[in-house]
């Protein structure tokens, strides 16, 4: 996988800044100075593959350089969700999609301030981006927006692993995109 | 925000509207609408061929008498019937589309009220022709293409796979959603589908008879009790055995076992289901859902089910609560004897939903620590389905004859006073049923009466029938020429079933009940507007069934849902093939 040779590549520690203490940062996956993006977008949306892209990120990042954006997408498979129910009230289905709504933004909300807590730990700026549509068009939007000079992802999920049908299109993503992007290792 | 979308479509479909109005109304399709609409087709080429003939026996009497010939004017068949009527929707519906389409072209609306409901227009005309294609195209061409590969198949292909306008139509639907996504123009009109669909049901009260809604209702009751709490329970008890979360049971077990994404979204947010566990539920139920939806009619035209059967148990044992309504229509697309039945369990079904998520409010509370009461007033009262009242007070108006006179079974009355002149008993009529009386009042008739009474179990008002009351019935009908009463009507109709009986006295007696009973005009519209309402809400809902939803069916409330989709499937079956009659 991409992490793979990028630490291959490694030849020892890089950042001019030093990490908090605890939070030491690992083996950089780039030897310093040879790539310094300062726009990473990175595609986090809570799942396994995410925590993998966080790291993944956290090597490549430079403090005082890289502005992590943090892109969360609520996946549009929910705007199917109130299905086909039709014998409810307005109130009732008024109720749960207030409550699904809240719920996954709460979900988001905490996700977007469980990442941020750990970008600020590390020493490098942050923003938020929270969207809702299909993932790999949203991604592409997003990183046209922010200018991102690099994106990095979580890995696909095996076929069978627990979680939500809601995929990144990686052709779509790769073959849209402008700057280079990378996909973390399975963890 | 403003809602209304500034876009030629609903101009458009009003233009396509109006232009199909008047190429029916012109006879310029005829050739395409000879071979769509055969039977009626064959009904026009009969009575233009009788016109013919009754037109030169007219001009022929008046060449012989020198009187000059009446005018005539070919009757309508069923051809011209067909036509005139696709005419006039397309006229109705063209015409408001096109006015619409051109205002929504020409003003901006302000944001409010009127800009909200102005922006339903377009969704709503995209369905309704979509129905129309359906109803009018493509319905009939599968049943010609069934009818012609049957020889060489050996089957009828669009029969068993039930390729009628509701099927189809929920086909479009969830096609146009998943393969071209719904226009921004039309996602507003398309979720008014729900309110069809509660029309629908709110008029299908006016089709039922007292005696039929009280065996109905107590059918569905006993059923929809057995298996609602016997799923709910079995989902309760896999869930805990299979580990898979208190939410998570509790909103699968409101799916499964009531009335499918209908019950989840009411059940979600009382026993806090968190998100993941709503899109496992909804997609679990609705893979069951469409695929059943597509299997039981077929199943049910193999074992030969008739409406009450079939309705039972698509009501039963379908675990989302449109999907009955498709299959009902899907199994009976022509009448809708099934979708009676299969609505009044749907109907059971959201009655009971209040009290499982009552029920399941108390389990989540009782099972989950931390876990808040919810208010059981409340719930009641929130989750009760306002457009049962609706239905009720149909049936109510019905009842009362406030349609059709209040005794009407499936649209048709009795009405002595209202037999035709024209349809009086014809003089060879009385002759043949005065002989019958003649030979059934010697010795040996009257013992074949009283045999067969009694054999039969013929009854007058609450007494067993004699040979006397059918003599009597018999002389009553010779001096009237037509029947007087519903009850000399029944005893009739059974003597009419007598062994031995002359051919001519039965079929005298047969015309005499033909011209006694009455179709209601009200009783039929409502019936046509039903078929209309349920397509149009069936398309619209079929618009909002997502691939995106469906792939979310997986993990342990798709093991779940299988195994107790399967047995509630299986068990309503046996039980309807082993309990339920078709005695409605």
């Amino acid at each position: 996988m991409a992490s793979n040779l990028l630490q291959e590549k490694s030849a020892g520690p890089s950042g001019a800044y030093p990490a908090p203490p605890g939070r030491e940062r690992r083996e950089a996956a780039f030897p310093a100075g040879v790539f310094r993006p300062a726009t990473l977008l990175l595609c986090h949306h809570g799942t396994r593959g995410a925590a993998a892209a966080e790291a993944l990120a956290f090597e490549l990042a430079v403090p005082g350089v890289t502005t992590i954006i943090h892109c969360l997408i609520v996946p549009e498979l929910w705007a199917g969700m109130q299905g086909d129910d039709w014998l409810n009230n307005a109130s009732t289905r008024d109720a749960f999609g207030d409550y699904v709504e809240n719920m996954l933004e709460n979900d988001a909300r905490r996700e977007l301030a469980a990442v941020e807590t750990r970008c600020r730990e590390m020493g490098f700026a942050y923003r938020s981006v929270l969207r809702f549509g299909d993932p790999a068009k949203t991604a592409l939007a997003v990183a046209a927006e922010v200018d991102a000079n690099l994106v990095v992802i979580g890995p696909p999920r095996r076929k069978g692993e627990e979680g939500l049908r809601s995929r990144m299109d990686l052709e779509t993503l790769a073959r849209g995109l402008a700057c280079p992007l990378l996909i973390a290792q399975r963890t | 925000m403003i809602y209304t979308r500034k876009s030629p479509a609903l101009l458009v479909i009003g233009v396509i509207m109006l232009l199909w109005g008047w190429l029916n109304a012109s006879g310029s399709v005829d050739g395409v609408q000879s071979w769509l609409q055969h039977s009626a087709w064959s009904d026009h080429q009969k009575v233009e061929k009788k016109y013919e003939a009754d037109l030169k026996a007219a001009a022929e009497k008046a060449q012989a008498t020198g009187v000059p010939a009446p005018e005539m004017k070919m009757p309508k068949s069923k051809f011209d019937s067909a036509k005139a009527k696709q005419a006039q929707l397309s006229y109705i519906f063209g015409g408001i589309a096109a006015a619409l389409g051109l205002l929504i072209l020409l003003w901006t609306p302000k944001e409010g009220s009127l800009d909200y409901y102005l922006s339903i227009f377009p969704g709503m005309a995209f369905i309704l022709l979509i129905a129309f294609i359906v109803r009018w195209g493509l319905d009939p061409m599968f049943a010609n293409w069934g009818s012609a590969a049957k020889p060489a198949l050996g089957w009828d292909f669009a029969k068993i796979f039930n390729l009628n306008y509701v099927v189809l139509g929920i086909v479009i639907g969830i096609v146009v959603v998943n393969v071209f996504r719904i226009p921004d123009w039309a996602a507003n009109g398309v979720r008014t589908a729900r309110f069809f669909l509660k029309t629908g049901v709110i008029l299908l009260g006016t089709l039922y008879s007292a005696a039929e809604l009280a065996q109905l209702g107590m059918l569905s009751v006993v059923m929809i009790g057995i298996f609602v709490l016997g799923s709910v329970w079995m989902v309760l008890l896999m869930g805990k055995r299979m580990q898979a979360g208190n939410s998570m049971t509790a909103v699968l077990s409101a799916g499964m076992g009531v009335c499918g994404v209908s019950a989840t979204v009411a059940a979600s947010p009382v026993v806090n289901a968190k998100a993941a566990e709503i899109a496992y539920t909804i997609g679990t139920i609705l893979v069951w859902g469409v695929g059943c939806m597509f299997i039981f009619p077929t199943i049910g035209h193999l074992l030969g089910m008739g409406p009450v059967q079939f309705g039972a148990w698509a009501g039963t044992g379908i675990l989302n609560s449109a999907q009955v309504a498709g299959a009902a229509l899907a199994f009976d697309p022509k009448g809708i004897e099934t979708l009676k039945v299969a609505e009044i369990f749907n109907i059971t079904r959201v009655l009971f939903l209040p009290i499982i998520v009552i029920w399941l409010a108390a389990w989540y509370v009782k099972h989950e620590a931390g876990a808040e009461k919810v208010n059981l007033g409340n719930v009641l009262i929130s989750k009760f389905p306002v457009f049962v009242l609706g239905f009720i007070l149909m049936f109510a108006l019905s009842t009362i004859g406030v349609f059709a006179p209040a005794d009407q079974y499936k649209g048709k009355y009795f009405d002595a006073a209202k037999v035709k002149e024209q349809s009086l008993l014809k003089e060879n009529e009385t002759a043949a049923l005065g002989k019958e009386l003649a030979r059934l009042r010697e010795a040996e008739g009257a013992k074949a009466l009283q045999d067969y009474f009694t054999a039969n179990v013929v009854n007058v008002g609450k007494r067993h029938a004699t040979p006397e009351d059918a003599h009597q019935a018999i002389a009553d009908l010779i001096a009237n020429r037509k029947e007087t009463t519903r009850e000399q009507d029944a005893l009739l109709r059974s003597i009419g079933k007598l062994p031995g009986l002359d051919e001519g006295a039965k079929k005298a007696l047969g015309n005499a009940h033909k011209a006694a009973w009455h179709s209601s005009k009200a009783i039929g519209a409502f019936r046509d507007w039903i078929a209309w309402l349920f397509a149009f809400g069936l398309i619209g809902l079929g618009m909002q069934i997502t691939g995106a939803a469906l792939k979310q069916a997986g993990g342990k409330p798709l093991v779940i849902g299988g195994v107790v989709g399967t047995v509630k499937a299986v068990g309503s079956l046996i039980v309807v093939l082993l309990f339920v009659k078709e005695f409605i």
